[in-house]
């Protein structure tokens, strides 16, 4: 469960330039709930997630994940409980390791990193099989360089490799916006398989209003660093393309 | 094979371990450590020292490797913690160094003579200079060994992983700060080895010998990173080994160049040439490619 009391995010406070980003969000996300977040540019959604993620500091407020009070713990502290697929697919992987040594790393996320070869034969099979269920082909090419893969196969790689080890929250910013249809849609089937089968909690940020339909049990609409509307499932089922694009206007 | 090339061989193998911390420090963290030039005098110089009071090599060297990871420390700290950038951070040791490194000499030249050196351990073979590069061989392979595993390691993809995308470890749960730390000392450990073999090879320390140095061993991971190109050696085991052939290269360029006359105080400048052909070279042949 994530739990946000009060939370505010100025940028460049003090100065000529200051941004209000965030204005005193208060939210609860149950556990194993889809929320989906949409909003025109600088509306806040994005300063949520990388607060929730650790990328930088609220101004003001708490922030809390299972009961334990994150709002001044470093990001890769918070790794034990949050997994996170970045908007662009270069972010989530290291292009000269190797699909193997990516997959490798993330099983590790909440664990330390020893001094022992961890890529042994039956983790070449456990990764081997996960990769099998994308159906694209990349189960044969474990030792190839992450980098020498597109951007949706990396992208899908990259979801993966946010549950290969336990992971509470999965966060998603805008994951398919550099992709094209085919790739876009089957990383939102397969986020939504991963909050189904596992019971992950996954928020997910997205500019496109028909994903926002489709997918998720929660939808909120961010409007100038405050939360305009917080739609549940039921009202959710029964939204419209159309109202919705007449929220931004 | 001319004397030329036998002691370029053995300076190529003594240096081998800067070049391999300039791989770490480099090609594996991104950042360019110029405390090089400081922590491989700092070998050199508790190397001498130290054997000049008769210590033993078994504590001499791991004394001259704890120093120049202090020294590597140091710059990780001032580049991490202070957010001071990487070169600047490197300088600011490198210029410490000289002082302290005066401070550990006592003067600026300790000769060693008459004292047991790790080129004495082994005779193998009733040539000295073979000996010698017996246990260069020896060491470098050991520490080419050490260097393989370890980066093959989960703590080792941690490392690798720092250095290629920063934005992906901390997602992963991996404290970036402290990982380059570790690893510049590492890098700055390797350093010292060459300071503590190279002393021993000439025989002397000397306050001077670092400056440059770590050009050489930019050179040498520079020829190794071009050969990687040439051969797409993707795998971390041939990109070490090419950075110590990459060392071999370089000493050999030097000495063909002393080899057909040209001034000895032109060597600084040869290499700085070499370099920069080193460089430059893929660049200018892609652009005649693109003509």
């Amino acid at each position: 469960m994530i739990r946000i009391e009060n939370v505010s995010k100025v940028f460049n406070a003090g100065n000529v330039d200051e941004v209000s980003a965030l204005k005193n969000v208060t939210l609860q996300i149950e556990a194993g709930s889809f929320v989906v977040i949409v909003g025109s540019n600088g509306s806040g959604k994005s300063t949520l997630l990388n607060l929730i993620l650790g990328s930088f500091f609220s101004s003001s407020g708490k922030i809390f994940i299972n009961e334990n009070n994150i709002t001044q713990l470093p990001g890769h502290e918070r790794s034990k409980w949050i997994s996170m697929v970045f908007q662009n697919p270069a972010n989530g992987t290291a292009p000269d390791l190797s699909i193997l040594e990516n997959f490798r790393l993330a099983a590790l996320r909440s664990s330390n990193k020893t001094m022992k070869i961890g890529i042994d034969n039956d983790f070449v099979e456990l990764v081997r099989e996960k990769i099998k269920k994308l159906d694209m082909g990349l189960e044969d090419k474990l030792n190839q360089p992450m980098g020498s893969l597109s951007g949706g196969q990396r992208q899908a790689l990259t979801l993966l490799m946010g549950v290969m080890d336990k992971t509470d929250v999965l966060l998603m910013d805008e994951p398919t916006a550099a992709l094209d249809p085919k790739s876009a849609q089957k990383i939102m089937e397969l986020a939504k398989e991963i909050n189904a089968s596992l019971g992950i909690t996954v928020v997910l940020i997205t500019h496109s209003l028909k994903d926002a339909l489709q997918y998720g049990d929660r939808l909120l609409m961010f409007k100038s660093g405050v939360i305009a509307k917080d739609i549940n499932e039921a009202e959710k089922q029964k939204l419209t393309l159309n109202e919705m694009y007449e929220w931004f206007l | 094979m001319s004397q030329f090339y036998l002691t370029a061989l053995q300076l190529a193998l003594c240096l081998g371990p800067m070049a391999m911390g300039i791989f770490i420090s480099m090609k594996v963290f991104n950042i360019p450590d110029i405390t090089t030039d400081g922590s491989y005098t700092l070998g050199a110089a508790i190397t001498a020292i130290l054997i000049s009071n008769n210590l033993p090599l078994y504590i001499v060297l791991p004394i001259s490797m704890l120093s120049g990871a202090i020294a590597g420390t140091c710059t990780g700290f001032i580049h991490t913690k202070l957010k001071i950038d990487a070169l600047l951070s490197g300088i600011l040791i490198m210029t410490a160094l000289y002082s302290i490194n005066l401070l550990v000499m006592g003067r600026s030249n300790i000769p060693l003579i008459n004292t047991l050196s790790i080129f004495d351990v082994i005779s193998f073979f009733e040539n000295a200079q073979l000996n010698q590069l017996l246990i260069a061989v020896l060491i470098v392979s050991i520490l080419i060994y050490f260097i393989i595993y370890l980066l093959k390691t989960d703590f080792g993809l941690a490392m690798r992983a720092t250095g290629n995308n920063p934005i992906m470890t901390k997602a992963l749960g991996i404290n970036n700060d402290r990982i380059k730390i570790i690893g510049l000392a590492l890098a700055n450990a390797l350093t010292a080895v060459s300071g503590f073999l190279v002393a021993q090879y000439q025989g002397f320390a000397d306050i001077n010998m670092g400056i440059g140095v770590v050009i050489t061993g930019l050179g040498s991971v520079l020829i190794a990173d071009t050969l990687k190109k040439w051969f797409d050696i993707k795998k971390i085991n041939g990109q070490i080994i090419l950075v110590v052939f990459g060392c071999f290269v370089f000493q050999f360029v030097l000495a063909f160049t002393l080899s057909i006359g040209i001034d000895p105080n032109m060597l600084k400048m040869v290499t700085a040439v070499f370099v920069l052909l080193i460089v430059a070279l893929p660049k200018i042949s892609q652009r005649l490619v693109k003509k």
